[in-house]
């Protein structure tokens, strides 16, 4: 599975000011449903179920919050690089500036895990990281985003 | 007089050498304790420095006889087991009593049996002989397995860890005793039955568990009702426990296993000035390891090594690959251990100061050709620390057992609060990268009941209300409950470190440890059976592991793993989810799986021909 399979360059938000992981998560909630043509409210309901059972803040600054929607047909990701880090509870207390939202289909199954795992892998890669840290243009990041999935799969 | 002079001048300059060499070893990552060996034979009878053990010594400076190197090992052996006793936690035990018991008392025989059957022929001994040697080599040493770990910043799970240290606190008297009777039964000749080696056996435990508890109990009670100086108290647990040792085996009793039972009472009660007392004795086992160790390299002469080391080697070959493992496995089939912590428990039977002490059971009694069971223990001590000194940590990685590391605890003070309501003071130096920094000074996150009180900037005090963020080498002053010391550590004291964020083996996703198997099978199109749905992760995770859980356990899930993150006791608090969980080495190698099927199909056919 490839970034480019889950993300559009219409998914990417170059530069989001938000003073905390609420306001963070109703953004991308706003971005996601208009891209999946959802609720916003919706969205940011799973998001916020999902965050109740454990922080989505996976480490070195990175939050992958995700949750399944019934009436999706694919899978979809938004990414946002956060302008300030913000608190996101995540696992080893660091603050959060990058962010991958991803919306699965109730009937994905095991490509929710796949589409999880590969964003997962991503943002262990640190070289990448620091890219998407240093750019703010949005064509930039999502070649970052979409390069790496091309050579990480190779 | 210039005799004492000289004498103290070259003990004092040699073990100082250790140290420096010791601190040279550990950036290059050799092992210690081989480093120490190999500064005792340079010093000694035919090294440079010509000290010598025994009558045959030719430098100006000796120890006449094996009865000094014998009173000093004991002294030694004392020290490593009471500081061994003062570390082991309650929580080890809860974790690993059993599975510890039955390695160091079936498993040091197994090992000793199995090692005996080897060297007998290839050393050409009597099979007594063999077993013997196989005596002397049976028990292990924890403290060189994790000193090996920690110098390369690996950390292993609460079981290894409390399995291998337990294990190797309680096999030393088992195998002191197994020693002394084969040499006792070489030297008489006499052929006592079964029923008398139990009855001695079970006379030794009994009066080591006896005494040690007593006087361990006693000797705390003594310590917290004195008034002293404060200097004076790690002096009194000191003699108290070399007491207690030597009054046990006056009386015929295990006083190793007396020590071992001291250590444990007195570092898990609440013990005054217990820091002080940790510390010096901490400091004194360390002595005695290197005591220990150059008194081996001393008493070792490498001309009469040579002629021995090829069937030597073979013996300790067949110790680590073969006897070793067996005792391994057949000791830890019930407990439930999965492969790799198997074979990592076997890899890791470290041999180290114990061997070299029994070796000199054989001298004393001044059995004929003893010379060579000192020769034997000393090549399979320096094989073993060699070989598998230097491969613990890339073998714990290979098995997947390997856990991140907590925050640097060197990088942390700490005070007991003598009314503090079981809250402590830590100051920490504040790592670069430490996730604190990126914290607003008034937000930071800090687990319950604890409290930042004060901060130091290049020596000053901050206000803590104008405070915006901490800064790198900031000192903080907190109080901490002892529980979150952990935290504390991950906050103020883990630099960022290399450039590439590993894979954190506890799994990708945090998981609340309370959150329903159900919502968790639903979210991620898990299989949960019907009756599984509502019980909570912790719950569902303790039942399927059918054992007390430790951090790094997993259990399969779906594709996925579910991974133990925390535990409060016996409790699963954070749970972790491993969404690419990595085959392991010996995964494929579970028989009962691999048989299953053709044993069914098997079934199958005969079925059918019944009918």
């Amino acid at each position: 599975m490839d970034i480019a399979d889950l993300l559009t360059p219409d998914g990417v938000i170059a530069s989001l000011r938000a003073p905390g992981k609420k306001q963070v998560l109703q953004e991308l909630a706003r971005r996601a449903a208009s891209l999946a043509g959802l609720h916003e409210r919706r969205v940011f309901e799973v998001l916020l179920e999902r965050e109740r059972l454990g922080s989505t803040g996976i480490g070195m600054g990175v939050a992958i919050p995700h949750g399944r929607v019934a009436e999706l047909t694919r899978l979809y990701g938004v990414f946002a690089r956060l302008e300030r880090p913000i608190d996101f509870a995540a696992i080893d207390d660091r603050p959060v500036d990058l962010v991958f939202l991803l919306l699965a289909p109730e009937s994905a199954g095991a490509d929710h895990l796949k589409a999880l795992a590969r964003v997962s892998r991503l943002f262990r890669n640190a070289a990448i990281c620091e890219k998407l840290r240093g750019t703010d243009n949005k064509d930039a990041l999502y070649a970052l985003l979409t390069d790496g999935s091309a050579s990480a799969a190779a | 007089m210039d005799f004492a002079h000289r004498w103290l001048l070259a003990a004092a300059l040699l073990i100082i050498a250790s140290i420096l060499a010791g601190k040279l070893s550990s950036r290059v990552g050799a092992p210690l304790l081989l480093v120490f060996l190999g500064l005792g034979m340079v010093a000694g009878e035919e090294g440079l420095g010509g000290i010598g053990f025994g009558e045959s010594a030719t430098g100006g400076i000796a120890i006449r006889d094996v009865h000094t190197a014998y009173l000093i090992g004991s002294a030694a052996l004392t020290l490593i087991l009471l500081d061994g006793g003062i570390r082991t936690r309650r929580a080890s035990f809860r974790l690993a009593l059993w599975p510890s018991l039955a390695l160091a008392t079936f498993g040091v025989v197994i090992t000793a049996a199995i090692t005996g059957l080897v060297a007998a022929p290839v050393l050409g001994m009597s099979w007594l002989g063999g077993f013997l040697v196989g005596a002397i080599l049976a028990s292990t040493d924890a403290a060189a397995v994790f000193l090996l770990l920690h110098q390369r910043g690996g950390r292993t799970s609460e079981r290894l860890d409390a399995t291998l240290e337990v294990e190797s606190g309680i096999n030393d008297p088992v195998a002191v005793f197994l020693t002394a009777s084969l040499v006792g039964l070489i030297a008489t000749g006499a052929s006592p039955s079964g029923i008398e080696i139990a009855g001695d056996l079970a006379r030794e435990m009994g009066l080591g568990l006896v005494i040690g508890a007593g006087g361990g109990v006693l000797l705390l009670r003594l310590v917290n009702r004195l008034d002293l100086a404060a200097g004076l108290y790690p002096i009194l647990v000191l003699a108290g426990a070399l007491a207690i040792f030597a009054g046990t085996q006056l009386a015929e009793g295990s006083g190793y296993l007396a020590v071992y039972l001291t250590g444990i009472i007195l570092g898990n009660a609440r013990l005054r000035a217990a820091r002080l007392i940790g510390r010096f004795i901490d400091g004194m086992a360390w002595l005695a390891q290197i005591v220990l160790f150059l008194m081996l390299g001393l008493f070792v002469s490498p001309s009469s090594l040579l002629s021995e080391a090829g069937p030597a080697l073979v013996v300790a070959l067949a110790l680590m690959l073969v006897a070793r493992p067996v005792a391994v496995w057949l000791c830890l089939t019930p407990f439930r251990f999965t492969l790799p912590e198997r074979a990592f428990i076997a890899w890791v039977g470290l041999r180290g100061a114990v061997p070299i002490f029994l070796a000199m059971f054989p001298l004393l009694a001044g059995l004929p050709g003893s010379a060579s069971f000192f020769n034997v223990a000393f090549i399979a001590v320096l094989a073993s620390l060699a070989l598998q000194g230097w491969t613990v940590a890339p073998a714990l990685r290979w098995l997947g057992l390997e856990l991140p590391a907590v925050g640097d605890e060197s990088e942390r003070l700490d005070f007991d609060l003598p009314a503090g309501h079981g809250r402590e003071v830590a100051v920490y130096r504040v790592a670069a990268g430490a996730p604190a920094l990126a914290h607003d000074f008034a937000t930071l996150p800090l687990p319950p009941r604890s409290r930042v009180i004060a901060v130091l900037r290049e020596g000053v005090v901050q206000h803590r209300e104008s405070l915006e963020r901490l800064l790198p080498r900031d000192l903080v002053f907190a109080i901490v409950p002892p529980e979150s010391f952990e935290r504390l550590d991950r906050l103020f004291a883990t630099g960022r470190r290399g450039t590439a964020a590993p894979r954190d083996p506890l799994g990708d996703l945090p998981l609340d440890a309370a959150a329903k198997v159900g919502e968790i099978a639903d979210l991620y199109g898990l299989p949960a059976a019907v009756e599984d749905r509502d019980k909570p992760l912790a719950g569902f995770m303790r039942r399927r592991l059918h054992r007390s859980p430790s951090v790094g356990d997993r259990i399969h899930f779906g594709g996925v793993d579910l991974v133990v993150r925390a535990v409060a006791g016996d409790r699963i608090t954070e749970v972790g989810l491993d969404l690419e969980p990595r085959a392991l080495p010996f995964e494929r190698l579970r028989l009962r799986t691999a048989l299953r099927r053709p044993l069914l199909s098997l079934r199958r056919l005969l079925r059918r021909r019944a009918h």
